[in-house]
């Protein structure tokens, strides 16, 4: 299942009309709908400290620029490719006073044995679908909990591809990773959801 | 020979569509034979629909209606 929360392209066109012509709505719906997913682009490329500036610059960046959009990518997409340009940017300016948790660091391997078999039973979920699992607000507050403890890389990769439903050489290009890095990213990300989810129905 | 290590790691590569075909056969091969990464599969799934559900946002202290008043006028002075 996957949730994509993006304008349809008439929408979305009489929205950027509405920029346009200064209706303060129209600017406040934007960056309700958009601010927090580029913050988490601008934090995976640049790190916490600077990634509000970041994302504030390409907001001002964007409304210049909002006359030339054509159209051809999403609202969405364009906002996140001039936020993943100015994080870049950034980056370089920075050089080495940037530290990132880069969402790399190999995690230790103690579910298998020597030989690849599991050491532990995996049971069936008694409960299953996201709506049995969300009726449960102690079990959604964990999640929610795991989701910001990720490393920012992960968060961003979980977000894009699994939430806002963007294609992956798209978010690879806005994240500026290969497509084997965001896969593991990912599939990181997701273990590790489904490991809090797990640990809490074994309780 | 595909061990439960192996689903543990294509796992998602399984799910999203992108285990070559080799591959893949070896891992439907395994899940005949192990519940525990059947249902190890089956919990990905779900926490990978959960979270599309739930939809959990980045940590973020922005006050977005200030922030479009201030990009409101930004864009009036062009």
């Amino acid at each position: 299942m996957k949730k994509t929360i993006s304008l349809d392209k008439n929408h979305e066109k009489s929205l950027i009309k509405q920029l346009i012509a200064g209706e303060p709505q129209a600017f406040e719906m934007v960056v309700s709908q958009y601010h927090n997913i580029m913050l988490t682009v601008a934090r995976a490329i640049v790190g916490e400290a600077f990634a509000d500036e970041v994302v504030q610059d390409a907001w001002i960046s964007a409304i210049k620029a909002l006359p030339k959009f054509e159209g051809r990518s999403s609202l969405k997409t364009w906002l996140l490719n001039i936020v993943s340009n100015g994080a870049k940017t950034r980056v370089r300016r920075e050089n080495r006073q940037i530290s990132l948790d880069d969402g790399w660091q190999i995690e230790p391997d103690d579910h298998f044995d020597q030989r690849g078999h599991r050491l532990d039973d995996v049971h069936k979920w008694e409960q299953d679908t996201p709506e049995a699992l969300l009726a449960n607000d102690q079990l959604q507050t964990i999640i929610e909990s795991t989701f910001q403890q990720l490393p920012a890389l992960q968060r961003a990769a979980l977000t894009m591809y699994d939430m806002e439903g963007i294609k992956m050489e798209e978010m690879c290009n806005i994240l500026d990773i290969s497509a084997s890095n965001a896969r593991v990213l990912l599939h990181r990300a997701r273990t590790a959801l489904q490991q809090s989810i797990e640990k809490y129905q074994g309780n | 020979m595909f061990q439960c290590k192996d689903v543990a790691e294509e796992a998602s590569n399984y799910i999203d569509g992108e285990l070559p075909l080799g591959k893949r056969i070896g891992l439907l091969l395994h899940l005949v034979v192990c519940s525990c990464c059947r249902n190890y599969l089956q919990q990905l799934r779900s926490t990978i629909s959960t979270i599309a559900l739930l939809h959990p946002k980045e940590k973020d202290d922005t006050d977005t209606l200030a922030l479009a008043k201030v990009l409101l006028k930004a864009s009036k002075k062009q």
